[in-house]
C-alpha cells in the first residue's frame, strides 16, 4: 500500500492524503496544471514536498533517491533512450539491477510479446511509430517489477483510434500485474475504462475519491462533478425557498432529455435557448443557454434543431446534483 | 472562396520506394467545412501541403475553380493556413498580426481596420487587439492565428492541420464551435485536417476518411457512420468501432444479402438478451462503464463469441463470466474483400 | 519531517567557489587595494586615497587611448553582427554542406591569438604579404607600419576575420530553432525577405544576440594580443587601445599605483557598458 500523508503538491497548496490500496489502478483525474504531474514526481522521487511522507509497504521513502524506490515511471512524452534498440531498453532496468543476461534476455522477450513489440526487439526507437515508442517506455517501466507503476497522462500525444486500443490492452496488461499502479489523466472516460479507483484533482487538491461510479454519481463540488464529465457540466441555481439562499445545481450534458422522449419519474423542465449544434454520427450535441449559462445535451442519434430555437429540455429530478450555498 | 478540385493527385518523395499519396481525385464545394480524417501516416497531412503549395504533386493536378495551381507556389494560391501551434507574429500586437496578410497585399489602411474590427468582433477577441500576441493564452493565440487565417478576404481556402492539438481539453468544444461559427457565417471553404474521429464528424459538411495513402470514402457524416463503404471505416469510426462477425457463424434468421462473407454491427445495433435467444452467443469478458442513464449504469460490454470479440452498448446488468445472446436490431453485410454490400436490412 | 536530501548539491559548488575566489576575488582586491596606494618597492607603500584614479582620468595619453578603443570597439560591433547574421541566414540548415560550412566557420576561432596577428601582419606587409602587394598593384598605396588609416582598417579586417564567425554561429544556432510553419505561415501571408528576418527571425534570435554582443563588445574592449602583435600599438599611438596602454604602464614602468587605479577604472568601464547593454535589452523580455 502506497500512503501519502500531509503532502503538499505544490508550495503554499493545501495539504493531500491519499492511500493507494495495494495492487489497484488509480485514475487521477485533473485539468492541466492541477498537480498530476507533480503527484507523480513525488511518488517517483523525482520533487519532494515540504511537509508530510510518502510511505509504501511501510517503508518510508522520503529521502529515498529515486534508483532507491521500488517506483516505475512513464511520462507523457515517449521517453526512451534513443542510442539503444528495443531490446536493451527493456532490458535497462534490469541490468542496472544486476540481474542475470539470460534472465534479462527471457523477460524481456515476454515483455515484448506482451506489448506487441517481438518483430521490432531489433530496431532503434527513433524507427518506431509513436505508439510503439510509447508502448516500448511502458515496457521498460514493467521490466523494473516496482512495486509502483505511475503512469503521467501517456496516451495524449497519441491518435485516438489508437488511444482507444491501447487504453483496453493497458487495462488488462496492468490488472494482470497486481502491480499499484497510478495512472493520471484529464479524461473522464480513462476514468471509466481503466480505474478501479478514482482521485479527483483541482488546484494541487484532493477532491474526492472513490470508485468511478460512486464519484459520477455523487460528486461532491462542482468542480467534482465537471470533471467527470465530458464536456462539463450544466450549472443552474435552484431557490429552494424564498428564504433559503439559491443553491447551486448541475446535471450532466447526457441527463438532459428532448421533450419528444421524456423520460419517467419526477421532472423539471427547462427552456434553452439553442446557438448551435453538433452531430458525430450516433450522437447530437446541442448547444445552448439556460438561464445565462451555458449548456450542452447529448442526445443519441440525429436531432433537428436550428439556432435561435428555444427548445424546452427535460432532466430527471434524480440526476440533478447540488452542491453548496453560492 | 474556391471549389477545390483534386484530380488523380500522387506524391512520392524522392527517393522513397512507394507512393505517399496514392492517386486520388476529390471534390470539395466552395464554402463546404470538408474533415480529413486517418490515422498518423495516412497521408492526410501529405495532401494539405500539396493544397498549401509546400508540395509539388508527382502526378495530377490540383484545380482552385477550375484554375490549374498544381505549379504555384504557396503565396500565388491564396489560401491560409493554421497549425497545430499557434503560428503568429509574437512581437507584434493581435490587431497588427490580423492585419499583416492584407497590408502585405497592399489593401486600403482604412479597409483593413475595418476588416480586422469585423473579424475581431467575430471571433470574440475584440478586447485582446491591442495586447502583444506573447501574453495571449494558448487559447486565445489560436483564435488570432484563426483570425489571421480568415483575415483576406480573397482567400480560396483555409486548411487547418489538427488546430485544436495545444488547447486545453475544455477549451476544445469552444474552438471547434467558434470554427464551426464563424465558417458558416463567412461561407469560407474549409479543410480540416485530424485523426480524432469527433472533431471530424461534428465539424465538417463532407468527411474523407484516409488510410495508406488512400482515400477510402467521402460522405457526411452522417453516411459515414451509417453506412461505411469498408471495414477499415467501419471500424475506424465510431468509440468503440464497428464490430464485425463471419457471417458463417450468425443463425440463419438473419436475412443476408448474396455474396456476404462478413457481417458488421455498432455496438449500440445489438441488445444483449437471454442464452437463447438472438442470432449469436456470446461470453461477457469484461464491463466498462460509461456514464448512467435514467439511474442505471450503461456502458460497453465486451464478450467473446465464436465469431470473434465484439462490444454491445447498453446497460450493464451482467456479469462477467454470464453466457448471453445477442440480438442484431440493424445490421451491415460485407463481402470477401471487405467491401460494404447496400441494400442493408432493418 | 525529513529534510529533503539535494542539499548535497553545494558541496559540488565549493570547489568552483574556492578556485574563482583564489583567480577572481583575491586578486582583484589586491589591485584595488594597489589601486589606493603609491608603491616604491616591496617595503614602502604610502596610502595616497583616489590620487592615481583622478590623475589617470585626466592623464591625455588615457583619454585618447579610451576614445580610440570606443572607436574600435563601435566598429567592430558594427560591422560584425549584422555581417554575422547575414552568414548565419544565407546558410543551409542541415545537410553535409551545413556541417562542412560549419567546420570552415569555426577555423577562425581555433587559431591562437597571437598567430592571428602574426598571419595578418605577415599578409598586410606591403612588401611580401598577398593583400599588402595586392592593394599596391591596384594602385593604392597600402602601407599600414606607415600611415594610421591603413593600420585601423587592417586591425579591423582581422578582427572581423577573427570574430565574425563566433556572432555566425550562434545565429546560427538560434535560427535552427525557428519552427518550419512560421515560415510557411508567412510565405502564405504573402511576406517579403525582409518581413520574415524582421518579424519571425529578430525576435527569436534576441537572447542569441544579447549573448553575441555582450561577448564581442567585453572581449574587443579588452584587446590586446593582436593588435600588439599587428601593429605594436603603431604607428605611434595610433592603434594604441587601453589595454596596451595598461601593459605598458603597469609592466614597462613597474608603477603599479596608477596601474591598478587604471585597471580598476578598465573593468568598472566594462561592467558599465555590459549593463547598459543588458538591461535596456533583457528587462523588454519579461
Amino acid at each position: 500500500m502506497l500512503q501519502l500523508s500531509q503532502i503538499q503538491l505544490a508550495p503554499g497548496a493545501e495539504v493531500f492524503e491519499h492511500d493507494f490500496r495495494a495492487g489497484t489502478l488509480t485514475v487521477v483525474l485533473g485539468r492541466n496544471r492541477s498537480g498530476k504531474t507533480n503527484l507523480c514526481r513525488l511518488i517517483a522521487g523525482l520533487a519532494c514536498s515540504a511537509t508530510g511522507r510518502v510511505v509504501l509497504n511501510d517503508q518510508d521513502l522520503s529521502g529515498l533517491r529515486p534508483q532507491s524506490r521500488s517506483v516505475a515511471v512513464v511520462f507523457q512524452a515517449f521517453v526512451n533512450y534513443p542510442n539503444w534498440t528495443v531490446a536493451e531498453n527493456i532490458t535497462s532496468p534490469m541490468r542496472a539491477q544486476g540481474v542475470s543476461r539470460r534472465d534479462r534476455e527471457a523477460r524481456a522477450k515476454q515483455l515484448a510479446e506482451v506489448l506487441g513489440l517481438e518483430a521490432l526487439l531489433q530496431r532503434l526507437p527513433n524507427e518506431l511509430s509513436g505508439g510503439q515508442q510509447q508502448r516500448l517506455a511502458i515496457a521498460r517501466a514493467m521490466a523494473q517489477q516496482a512495486q509502483v507503476l505511475v503512469l503521467d497522462e501517456p496516451l495524449v500525444n497519441l491518435d485516438y483510434k489508437l488511444r482507444e486500443t491501447l487504453v483496453l490492452e493497458l487495462q488488462s496488461l496492468l490488472q494482470q500485474s497486481g502491480t499499484t499502479v497510478i495512472y493520471t489523466s484529464t479524461d473522464p472516460k480513462d476514468a471509466f475504462a481503466l480505474g478501479d479507483e478514482v482521485v479527483l484533482l483541482d488546484e494541487h487538491m484532493k477532491l474526492q475519491s472513490g470508485t468511478p461510479l460512486e464519484v459520477y454519481r455523487h460528486p461532491q463540488s462542482f468542480v467534482a462533478a465537471d470533471l467527470m464529465s465530458d464536456p462539463g457540466v450544466n450549472p443552474f441555481t435552484t431557490k429552494a425557498t424564498m428564504v433559503a439562499a439559491a443553491r447551486q445545481a448541475a446535471v450532466r450534458p447526457e441527463h438532459v432529455y428532448l421533450a419528444s422522449s421524456p423520460p419517467a419519474g419526477e421532472v423539471s423542465e427547462f427552456q434553452m435557448q439553442v446557438l448551435g449544434l453538433e452531430t458525430s454520427g450516433d450522437e447530437t450535441f446541442i448547444h445552448g443557454a439556460v438561464e445565462t449559462k451555458r449548456w450542452v445535451v447529448r442526445c443519441p442519434g440525429m436531432v433537428q434543431v436550428s439556432a435561435g430555437q428555444t427548445l424546452p429540455v427535460i432532466v430527471r429530478n434524480d440526476d440533478i446534483m447540488r452542491f453548496g450555498v453560492i | 472562396m474556391a471549389a477545390i478540385q483534386l484530380e488523380e493527385l500522387s506524391f512520392r518523395y524522392p527517393g522513397a520506394e512507394a507512393d505517399t499519396l496514392a492517386p486520388l481525385s476529390l471534390s470539395v464545394a466552395d464554402g463546404t467545412a470538408f474533415a480529413l480524417l486517418g490515422a498518423s501516416g495516412a497521408g492526410k497531412t501529405t495532401l494539405l501541403n500539396l493544397l498549401s503549395g509546400l508540395l509539388t504533386p508527382s502526378s495530377g493536378r490540383v484545380l482552385f475553380d477550375a484554375d490549374d495551381v498544381s505549379d504555384l507556389a504557396g503565396r500565388q494560391r491564396n489560401v491560409a493556413q493554421v497549425f497545430q501551434f499557434p503560428v503568429l507574429y509574437e512581437s507584434m500586437s493581435v490587431a497588427e498580426n490580423l492585419a499583416f496578410p492584407l497590408r502585405a497585399r497592399k489593401f486600403d489602411p482604412l479597409w483593413i481596420d475595418e476588416r480586422v474590427q469585423r473579424i475581431a468582433a467575430d471571433l470574440e477577441i475584440t478586447q485582446q487587439l491591442p495586447l502583444v500576441a506573447s501574453q495571449l493564452s494558448l487559447f486565445q493565440k489560436q483564435l488570432v492565428a484563426i483570425g489571421r487565417a480568415l483575415v483576406r478576404p480573397d482567400v480560396s481556402v483555409v486548411l487547418l492541420d489538427e488546430p485544436l492539438t495545444a488547447v486545453e481539453p475544455r477549451m476544445k468544444w469552444r474552438l471547434r464551435q467558434t470554427l464551426r461559427r464563424v465558417q458558416e457565417e463567412l461561407g469560407v471553404t474549409m479543410i480540416y485536417v485530424t485523426h480524432d474521429q469527433t472533431e471530424a464528424l461534428t465539424f465538417a459538411d463532407q468527411v474523407a476518411v484516409m488510410a495508406e495513402g488512400g482515400l477510402l470514402q467521402v460522405g457526411t457524416p452522417e453516411q459515414i457512420y451509417t453506412t461505411p463503404s469498408c471495414e477499415f471505416v467501419g471500424y475506424f469510426i465510431g468509440s468503440p468501432g464497428m464490430n464485425f462477425v463471419d457471417a458463417e457463424q450468425l443463425a440463419p434468421s438473419l436475412s443476408l444479402l448474396a455474396g456476404t462473407q462478413r457481417v458488421g454491427f455498432r455496438p449500440e445495433w445489438a441488445q444483449l438478451q437471454a442464452q437463447d435467444a438472438g442470432q449469436l452467443r456470446g461470453v461477457v469478458k469484461s464491463i466498462q462503464l460509461a456514464g448512467t442513464e435514467y439511474g442505471a449504469a450503461t456502458g460497453v460490454v465486451r464478450l467473446q463469441t465464436a465469431a470473434g470479440q465484439i462490444a454491445v452498448r447498453g446497460q450493464l446488468d451482467v456479469t462477467v463470466g454470464q453466457s448471453v445472446g445477442i440480438h442484431l436490431a440493424r445490421h451491415l453485410c460485407f463481402s470477401a474483400q471487405g467491401q460494404l454490400l447496400l441494400e442493408d436490412y432493418e | 519531517m525529513n529534510k529533503p536530501y539535494n542539499n548535497k548539491a553545494w558541496l559540488g559548488v565549493l570547489p568552483v567557489l574556492l578556485i574563482v575566489a583564489f583567480s577572481g576575488v583575491v586578486p582583484l582586491m589586491t589591485v584595488v587595494n594597489y589601486s589606493v596606494q603609491d608603491i616604491l618597492d616591496f617595503n614602502s607603500r604610502f596610502f595616497v586615497g583616489f590620487q592615481w584614479y583622478s590623475e589617470t582620468l585626466q592623464d591625455p595619453r588615457f583619454i585618447d587611448a579610451f576614445l580610440r578603443q570606443l572607436g574600435f570597439s563601435a566598429s567592430v560591433l558594427i560591422i560584425e553582427i549584422p555581417l554575422g547574421l547575414m552568414l548565419a541566414r544565407g546558410m543551409p540548415r542541415d545537410g553535409l554542406s551545413a556541417s562542412l560550412l560549419l567546420v570552415l566557420l569555426a577555423i577562425p576561432l581555433l587559431i591562437p591569438w597571437n598567430v592571428v596577428g602574426t598571419i595578418w601582419q605577415l599578409y598586410a606587409r606591403a612588401d611580401i604579404g598577398l593583400l599588402g602587394v595586392t592593394l599596391n598593384a591596384l594602385g593604392i598605396s597600402f602601407n599600414y607600419t606607415a600611415d594610421p588609416l591603413h593600420a585601423w582598417l587592417t586591425l579591423l579586417a582581422m578582427d572581423i576575420w577573427h570574430w565574425t564567425s563566433l556572432v555566425a554561429l550562434l545565429a546560427f544556432a538560434g535560427l535552427t530553432s525557428v519552427p518550419a510553419p512560421y515560415y510557411q505561415a508567412a510565405e502564405l501571408d504573402g511576406a517579403s525577405k525582409w518581413q520574415v528576418f524582421r518579424y519571425v527571425e529578430l525576435p527569436r534570435l534576441k537572447g542569441v544576440l544579447v549573448i553575441a554582443v555582450l561577448l564581442r563588445l567585453m572581449d574587443s574592449f579588452m584587446i590586446y594580443t593582436e593588435p600588439f602583435v599587428l601593429t605594436g600599438g603603431g604607428p605611434g599611438n595610433a592603434t594604441t587601445f587601453l589595454s596596451q596602454h595598461l601593459a605598458t604602464m603597469a609592466v614597462g614602468q613597474f608603477d603599479l599605483g596608477p596601474a591598478a587605479a587604471f585597471s580598476v577604472i578598465y573593468f568598472l568601464f566594462i561592467l558599465l557598458f555590459c549593463w547598459i547593454f543588458y538591461s535596456s535589452v533583457v528587462r523588454e523580455h519579461d
